[in-house]
This record gives structure tokens, sequence and C-alpha cells, in this order.
């Protein structure tokens, strides 16, 4: 395996942004290299390429059905602002893992794997087993949705 | 319609439009990204979702997970050696069958060095002379040489003559007999190492009806008994014992093969 497919740092920050929560990013990612190791052992790796985020990806997602499950609301929209990047710089890594964590399924596992900047659009397409279609809708929603929930966050920050 | 269709995939493809510059995965999207670098909405999307991956960068792994990092090999794939490839159940497998393969062709390859026309029925006739018994054959005291008279007067066997290099062996026995092929053979007992020489037809072309022939003498084996074959006027006679090549040899003239 090539150690771009089995970039460890980045399956666990995967983990971390499907789940938003540290012990439970820990848990599954031990869980998943453990997998793998005895898989490993027995000669049973499978062949595709970033098999295991695929693996992470569903025990991720297996572990937040247990969870509160947010309700369905509309959230706001915003286009994007030229000072989006300043807003997000200040942010703590936690608060971004935690608002993407939050979102429903597929969008929670695109965002995450898009922004961890480890794949091109063909491999996220095939580890999350997505069309282009969706895959488009779920980035450019998240993305207005993240500028919403910025602009809420610094106009609150600002009245304070 | 197809323009429509055309602009949606570019916006399709521009909302996955990679961060880093090196993951711009094929064509389409390399095409897609440079027509639109340079628009603002293109360059806003482009500083945010870079903003976003710079802060995932920042989140800081944990030490008990970080020990994973130290063992990589624990999940790879074990390498394949030489020793493995050989002992692996299935290449064993294959590789036993193709030594058999390669084995029986072998053998077959190396029978077929030796045969000549008439080499089939040599080989029968090695087996009638190992199951023969002396007292089966009429008797009869006489020169080998002598006998082709006997054959042609009594059987109507025209040109089964014992070569000249056998033709002064007494004889014990001789009888004549038809083979699975309806085929008259001549079978001679003589006193000499209990030698036997039969003749029989010469094998022809199936089309044409022309004698196959082969120069000199030529050997045949089977089960311990050895045969020098040699064909004159459309009859092939051989002399036959029960031993090897060398115990022949001393009485053949001429080129063997």
């Amino acid at each position: 395996m090539s150690d771009r497919k089995q970039n460890l740092p980045q399956l666990y920050r995967f983990c971390f942004l499907m789940l938003g929560d540290l012990r439970k990013a820990q848990d599954v990612f031990n869980t998943t290299l453990r997998e793998a190791a005895v898989r490993a052992a027995q000669g049973e790796l499978p062949k595709e390429s970033f098999w295991l985020f695929r693996e992470a990806r569903w025990r991720c997602l297996e572990a937040s059905k247990m969870d509160l499950q947010p309700e369905s609301v509309q959230i706001d929209e915003h286009d994007i602002a030229p000072q989006a990047a300043s807003q997000i710089k200040q942010l703590e890594p936690a608060q971004l893992a935690i608002w993407i964590s939050a979102a429903p399924d597929p969008q929670r596992t695109a965002l995450a794997l898009f922004y961890l900047d480890e794949f091109n659009y063909v491999e996220i397409l095939d580890i999350a087993e997505l069309k282009l279609g969706t895959l488009s809708r779920c980035l450019a929603q998240g993305r207005r949705q993240l500028q919403a929930w910025l602009d809420a966050k610094h106009s609150g920050a600002s009245k304070e | 319609m197809r323009t429509l269709r055309l602009l949606r995939r570019r916006r399709a493809l521009l909302n996955c439009a990679p961060i880093s510059h090196d993951r711009l995965a094929d064509r389409p999207m390399r095409a897609a990204v440079s027509r639109e670098n340079g628009s603002d909405e293109f360059v806003n999307q482009q500083n945010f979702d870079r903003a976003v991956a710079e802060l995932i960068r920042l989140v800081p792994i944990p030490p008990e997970s970080a020990e994973w990092f130290l063992d990589k090999e624990a999940i790879r794939a074990p390498r394949w050696t030489w020793r493995k490839i050989v002992l692996n159940p299935a290449v064993l497998a294959i590789s036993i069958a193709v030594v058999v393969i390669a084995g029986v062709f072998a053998f077959h390859l190396l029978g077929r060095l030796d045969d000549f026309p008439g080499s089939a029925t040599a080989r029968k006739l090695l087996t009638v002379a190992g199951s023969t018994r002396s007292v089966m054959l009429d008797p009869v005291s006489a020169e080998a040489g002598t006998l082709s008279d006997l054959f042609f007067m009594k059987h109507g066997l025209e040109h089964y003559d014992v070569p000249e290099e056998f033709a002064d062996f007494q004889t014990i026995g001789c009888r004549v007999f038809d083979d699975d092929e309806s085929q008259r053979i001549a079978q001679i007992w003589v006193g000499e190492k209990h030698m036997q020489f039969f003749l029989f037809p010469a094998e022809r072309d199936t089309k044409t009806g022309a004698v196959l022939t082969f120069p000199g003498w030529r050997y045949v084996r089977q089960e311990g008994w050895v045969g020098a074959v040699k064909q004159q006027n459309g009859v092939c006679f051989m002399a036959v014992l029960k031993g090897r090549e060398k115990d022949l040899e001393p009485y053949l003239s001429g080129p063997k093969e």
C-alpha cells in the first residue's frame, strides 16, 4: 500500500471530522486499524484503494447512529464572503469538526473527505459511493451553510 | 439543451474543484478550473476551501493514536518472496501438473524418436516372443536361411527371407500365424542364445499402398526384450532376444540406428 493510501494522520482526522468527538474518533480509528492488522496478518487485506477510509467511514456512520440525531430544520445559507477565510481562521479545529459531524450523511462524508485535501474528486466519489451531482450539491450547500454559521457566529460575537 | 447540460456539469466540477492544484484529477476538471480561474466567485470559493483545509490540518493527533504511525507495517500486506510464491499451494499444484505433463510429453516424444514404419507391429511381436514356448512351434532342424522356401511352398509367403547375418543359425522350430490384423507372421526359434526371428509384412502407405521403407537395422525394446528390425523386399525381419541392444549388436552388419 502506498503511503498516500495509508495516510494514518489523515485517517484519524477523517474520523474526528465525521464524529466531532475526540474519544469516539480515537475508538473508531483504533478499531479500524486493529481490524486491519488482523486481516493483514491473515493475508486478507482488501485490494481496493483507500479501503481503510471506506472502512472508517462505515464505522463512523455506525457509531453516530446511537447519538442524538439533529432535527431536520431549514439551515440558513449565505453566499461565500470575501472575508470568509479570516472568519475561518478564528475557529478552533474542534468547532469545525463538530459543525461537520452534525451534517447529515452523505454531506458529512463529502465535507470530511473533501476538506482533508487528500483526495481528488474522483477518489471521493469512489470512497463515498456518490455521484458527481450529489457530491457537488453537498459541497456547495455545505459552503453556504458554513458561511451562514460563520456570519451568525461573528455577528453574535460583535454584539457581545 | 446540450449546452445547458455542459454548463451544469462544469458547475458541478467547479463545486468539487480541488484545494491543491496537484489534485486536478482529469482533463474536464482542469478545463473547468482554467476557464473559471480568476472569477470572483471562484476565487472566494478557493480561499474559503483553503482556509477550512488549513484549519483541519491543525487537528491534533492524540499520542495513543499516533502510536499506530510507527507501526505501519502491521497493516501492510505481506510482501511476496520467491519462497512464498513457490510454496503457495496453487503455484505448487500448477508446477507439479506442468512437470507431469512435460514428462509425459517427453516420454512420448522419446518413444516417437525410435519409431519407424512397422515399429508398432514389431513391439507387439516382442510381447509374442515373451509368451512363446518352444513346444508351440513345429520342430524344424535346419539352417534358418533355408526356411524361406518352406514359407513360400507351404504358406505362399513370398520374400520371407532370413537375412544373411542370421541365415546360418540352426533352427529348433517355426510356425506361421495370423496376428490381430490378419497379417501373416512367420516365427522361427533358433538355438543361438534362444533367439527368435519374426518375418512380417512391411507397413504400407494407406493411400498409395507403397511399402514404407527405412534403411539398415532399427531397434525396438519392450519389457526386457530387444529386437533388431530390417526391411527388405516389402517384408520386415526381426531378430529378438531377452536382453539389451549390445547383445544383438555383434550379429548385425551395416548401419544400425
